[in-house]
């Protein structure tokens, strides 16, 4: 076949350009680690590497959100367990104050030191965290919760609860609001509640009661009266008989599937209420029981008085720890779940950035000897030029 | 009589001429286009002596180039077909490019702005996390503008680029003709000689016009060759050029396109029918990716600001106001073809962004009422018929909707854009952190005097795009379904023919004309787009809805009490029926005014819960997590691609199309290489070859003119003989 002299210089410059642009480009591959330099060079490995390379993000998103849910819940565990020493310290005091050996100094004294403990616990309602927001104010993070006027104990946060994303479709609460708590806490034992009337005068000490039967107990306020002091009858809201019977000091005083018992001496036309729980926050709890104690004793009514405060009290007390461990094996369970998607969180990744690198990452030892091939095929195609240009047959006529 | 001096001298000038044509081959050895020219030498015609002939020398006969005209067609074809893959790979590589660089292309701009999202879902109330959100939103426009930009950059590029290519193909027309006419003139003064070297610059700008754009060349019987383009526009005839001019695409004057003068009816687009060279090239790139990408990349934008917008209406900002929008979404274009003759015009509303194409649309009109909107991208049409009301709104399609005013003449076209500003019109409109809407409008108190065990979920705004359904229990009466959640909104509605029906935000009306709709009929409202069930046998049809989340009554007081443990009553409501002994089951969800919650456990009678503003919520990230959400929520391409699935096929399109033209483009060249080759190894000097025919004529000129001299020694001879 005949060749033309342009034909060979042309063939010869495109070899040697061919030659230089696949070394270039492997020179980028090189010098950026990367195989896949444009979409085009594998469109379908560009939209996996886009891909992946979102899902590592995501879920290092996630992983930030958790440090911020695991300090949230980390804070709110600390003023939980700083609570439930409080109240055991109180119940421990108010065990105390049972005795029958102390004085009504004695008593105010205890009460004092009631006192000091419901400032710390409406501290610890009202605790902060690390940004200024408040724990326990639900959504309204930046009002006070909790206040003290002469009426009593005041909620001013909501009822919200924070969640934060820390996986693809799992959320996680990072606070319980004032009023699930400090406040939602029924008293009693938790069904009904016990009190006695203030214008008792006799010496009865009612107790909390419990549940025998569930099923039959018909939630209702009831009403349990002295006829004599011998004799008392239960009647409902709507004064219809319940029960009726003789009085024995400690004897059980059983009516649709509960029980009570009264101790002592009741008088002729005392009474004692049977009601369903309702919500008492624990500081009212509280201060019911700094006051109490700081009512002096003079008589066996007013010791009989104290006596069934201070039980009442107790029962309360229990209710509002049974509420704190409550919440706190909720927080506990919370914390738990969170570290389970750290890790979980944590395996995705790795999983995701070794798929990452397998599409993405360039083979250096099969680059470089790429390269070296390359560069010898270039190295090739300039001797060949060389060589060939100069074999021209005027080089040999005269 | 044949003498020695004469064939000595023929056979000299036979020589000479050899030599020269050799000479002229060896210096146009490197000439672009050079057809080798060969020297043809026949006998004289002999001499009767006698009974024999004696030859008579030798004569050039003729000086032919060496030519196969099938092969250089073979250049030009491949050339064309070359040259329109080179410049769509390179013009295609550049977009290719901006899209894949991560730090340019928007998918990281996605990414970051959504964990300014998660940024502020965890400390809702801090301005810092507020600010950070709002710089965040900046960037994300700036990074869809920065990818647009270069795209509309890249536009300007090829109409600059076409405007050259025009003027080059003109100047080369114009040589075309000229030379026709020289080498007319040259055949004709010739009388069947071919004027070699005309003919090859006729060749080598033929060739370079096939570069610009693919010609089929004629050729006439007087040696000029007719030049058509595109499908059959002559540009040369003889020695006349028709000139190709710049013309404004008739929907936008920004965008060049090739004219053609027309007879009498001045110039005519013809982009669509060129093909081949350069020209072909770029007018394909445009088509098929600059169009295509910004589009694409339109879609997106429109989408992350619309899905953004709506969730954030309906969250509550710091000074407790309901959100407004992040982002400006760009209205659909509807513009008019300037060869309309008519007085009609179309404008486009967004319905919803997850059923957007990236197709461009074109609305013709064809007389009477009737429209025809074809979808460019297939071919789909949907026919439109007014029914005589302008201005006219169409139904949801594709994801927007049409107003026609009526004024149209017939054969007249628009052409409906619904994506095409999407990234230039996007822009982030909140600069006060404060206004930020991350909590929800509402929230859920439950009184400490509640006995019950009974608690609250977690409160939120019904999301307007559910797909609610209205179904009709009796001609009169209706219950509202959201299918997308399970709730029931409404029960036993009492039904009047074109009142309001607004749930979650949304307000359709359903009107009967007098036929009122049948037990069983049912509606739907989907994102905005309402339908009608296929099964229907009332007379009832529901119109377009529109959408302004959240419903009003959203943040108003309402307060369900229980009478039982089963059953509750609510007071306050404004949306949702029944109020009056509902029943209750525990875990079940309960939805009123555009919210829903569920209440679990056992309540007691007079248990009650309020519902109401969530006035003081500067904690609450209620909303925030909904928008969050929006990241891997399948929004887009009719709920097949999150916003990031849609931008990564637009990379993958371009990478496609890029790598494809790379693969033609390789496979072409060394085709165009193959018959240049071919072309070269007939044409092509050889400068070997010329040496050894310069030694050849060399000698024939040495011998020659030793005849010559030969013929002399004999003429002495013969005149010292008659001397004595």
């Amino acid at each position: 076949m005949r060749i033309s002299t342009s034909q060979i210089y042309q063939r010869a410059a495109d070899g040697i350009l061919d030659q230089q642009a696949l070394l270039s480009k492997t020179q980028i591959q090189m010098s950026t680690g990367k195989k896949v330099v444009t979409p085009s060079d594998n469109p379908a490995g560009s939209a996996q590497i886009v891909e992946l390379q979102h899902s590592v993000d995501l879920t290092n998103t996630y992983q930030k959100n958790i440090d911020t849910a695991q300090a949230a819940l980390g804070s709110e565990e600390n003023a939980l367990s700083s609570s439930t020493d409080i109240l055991q310290r109180v119940r421990e005091l108010t065990v105390q104050a049972n005795s029958g050996a102390l004085s009504d100094q004695d008593r105010q004294a205890i009460a004092q030191q009631i006192q000091q403990h419901i400032s710390s616990l409406l501290g610890l309602a009202n605790s902060r965290d690390g940004n200024g927001d408040y724990l326990f104010a639900g959504y309204s993070t930046n009002t006070l919760p909790f206040n003290q006027t002469a009426a009593g104990f005041n909620y001013a946060g909501d009822q919200g609860q924070r969640f934060i994303q820390i996986g693809a479709n799992r959320q996680v609460a990072v606070g319980d609001s004032g009023y699930d708590v400090f406040q939602a806490i029924k008293n009693g034992n938790g069904t009904f509640a016990t009190s006695y009337n203030n214008t008792n005068t006799g010496t009865g000490v009612i107790d909390a009661g419990q549940m025998t039967n569930l099923t039959s107990w018909v939630p209702d306020t009831y009403t349990l009266t002295f006829i004599t002091p011998t004799t008392y009858e239960v009647r409902d809201s709507s004064s219809a008989l319940i029960t009726s019977g003789t009085y024995q000091s400690d004897a059980a005083i059983a009516f649709n599937g509960i029980q009570v018992s009264v101790s002592g001496a009741p008088a002729a036309g005392d009474v004692f209420t049977i009601a369903p729980s309702s919500n008492q926050d624990m500081f009212t709890t509280l201060q019911n029981l700094a006051n109490a104690l700081n009512t002096s004793v003079t008589d066996s009514t007013a010791r009989a008085k104290l006596n069934n405060d201070i039980n009442q009290a107790l029962t309360n007390i229990d209710r509002a720890l049974d509420k704190v461990t409550n919440i706190r094996a909720g927080v506990g369970a919370r914390l738990n779940s969170v570290d389970n998607q750290k890790s979980a969180n944590g395996d995705l990744i790795n999983a995701s950035q070794i798929a990452l690198s397998a599409v993405q990452d360039l083979d250096y030892t099969e680059a470089a000897s790429r390269l070296n091939q390359q560069l010898l095929g270039l190295q090739a195609a300039q001797q060949t030029f060389v060589k060939l240009q100069n074999l021209s047959l005027f080089n040999f006529i005269q | 009589m044949a003498d020695l001096l004469g064939i000595g001298y023929s056979g000299l000038a036979a020589a000479q001429r050899a030599l020269t044509t050799t000479g002229h081959n060896i210096s146009n050895v490197n000439t672009d286009g050079y057809s080798r020219q060969t020297t043809e030498l026949g006998t004289n015609p002999a001499q009767l002596y006698g009974n024999s002939y004696l030859g008579n020398g030798v004569a050039v006969t003729d000086i032919k180039r060496v030519y196969d005209e099938f092969l250089v067609e073979q250049v030009r074809t491949n050339t064309s077909s070359f040259g329109s893959v080179d410049t769509f790979q390179q013009f295609a590589s550049s977009i290719d490019n901006l899209l894949g660089n991560s730090s340019t292309g928007s998918s990281s701009g996605i990414e970051k702005f959504f964990n300014a999202i998660q940024q502020v879902a965890d400390n809702p109330s801090s301005q810092a996390a507020r600010q950070s959100l709002i710089s965040q939103s900046d960037s994300l426009v700036n990074n869809f503008q920065y990818v647009n930009d270069a795209i509309n950059q890249q536009y300007g590029q090829v109409n600059t680029a076409i405007k050259n290519s025009v003027s080059q193909i003109n100047a080369l027309a114009q040589n075309i003709a000229d030379l026709n006419g020289k080498i007319v003139l040259a055949t004709g003064a010739a009388s069947g000689g071919t004027p070699n070297d005309l003919l090859d610059q006729r060749d080598t700008a033929l060739t370079n016009l096939a570069k610009l754009v693919a010609v089929t060349t004629v050729k006439q019987d007087n040696g000029a060759v007719n030049v058509l383009i595109g499908n059959g526009q002559s540009l040369v005839v003889g020695s006349q050029t028709q000139t190709l001019s710049i013309v404004s695409n008739k929907y936008d004057p920004t965008r060049y396109e090739v004219g053609y003068a027309s007879g009498g009816s001045g110039n005519v687009e013809i982009s669509g029918q060129l093909s081949g060279g350069s020209l072909g090239g770029l007018l394909n790139f445009r088509n098929q990716v600059l169009d295509t990408s910004k589009n694409a990349l339109g879609r997106v934008a429109i989408g992350i600001a619309s899905a953004i917008n709506t969730q954030h209406h309906l969250g509550t900002d710091l000074n407790g106001a309901l959100g407004g929008d992040l982002f400006t979404v760009a209205t659909p274009g509807a513009i008019s073809s300037s060869a309309n003759t008519g007085t009609g015009s179309v404008t486009s509303t967004l319905i919803n962004a997850n059923d957007l194409t990236t197709s461009d649309y074109k609305l013709l009109y064809n007389g009477g009422n009737n429209y025809t909107l074809t979808r460019l991208n297939d071919g789909q049409t949907f026919a439109i018929n007014t029914g005589g009301s302008s201005p006219y709104t169409t139904s949801a399609m594709d994801g927007i909707s049409l107003t026609i005013n009526a004024g149209a003449a017939v054969g007249d076209n628009f052409l409906i854009q619904p994506t095409k500003r999407g990234a230039d019109d996007l822009s982030a409109v909140i600069t006060d952190p404060s206004k930020i809407a991350a909590a929800v409008p509402v929230i859920v108190t439950t009184p400490l005097s509640n006995m019950g065990t009974a608690t609250a979920g977690t409160i939120s705004a019904n999301d307007p795009n559910d797909r609610v359904a209205i179904q009709f229990t009796s001609s009169t009466t209706y219950d509202v379904l959201d299918q997308t959640t399970g709730v029931t909104l409404a029960q036993g509605v009492a039904y009047t023919s074109g009142s309001n029906i607004s749930f979650n935000g949304w307000t359709a009306q359903i009107s009967d004309g007098g036929t009122p709709p049948s037990a069983g009929d049912q509606f739907y409202v989907d994102q905005g787009v309402t339908t009608a069930a296929s099964g229907n046998t009332g007379g009832a049809a529901i119109n377009q809805a529109t959408m302004n989340p959240p419903d009003p009554g959203l943040t108003g007081a309402v307060t369900i009490t229980f009478t039982s443990s089963t059953t509750f009553n609510v007071s306050g409501a404004t949306t949702g029926s029944p109020t009056v002994g509902v029943p209750y089951t525990s875990g079940g969800i309960i939805s009123y005014n555009g919210w829903n919650f569920a209440i679990t456990g056992t309540p007691s009678s007079g248990d009650s819960f309020t519902i109401g503003p969530n006035s003081n919520g500067v904690g609450d990230n209620g909303n925030m997590l909904k928008i969050a959400a929006l990241q891997t929520k399948m929004t887009l391409a009719s709920g097949t691609a999150t916003f990031q699935d849609a931008y990564g096929e637009l990379v993958a399109d371009v990478g496609t199309k890029t790598q494809a033209a790379g693969t033609s483009h390789d496979a072409l060249n060394a085709l165009l290489k193959q018959s240049t080759d071919a072309r070269d190894a007939v044409s092509g000097v050889n400068l070997d070859e010329e040496a050894a025919n310069m030694l050849k004529f060399q000698q024939a000129y040495q011998a020659a003119a030793k005849v010559i001299a030969t013929s002399e020694t004999v003429f002495q001879s013969l005149l010292t003989a008659i001397n004595g």
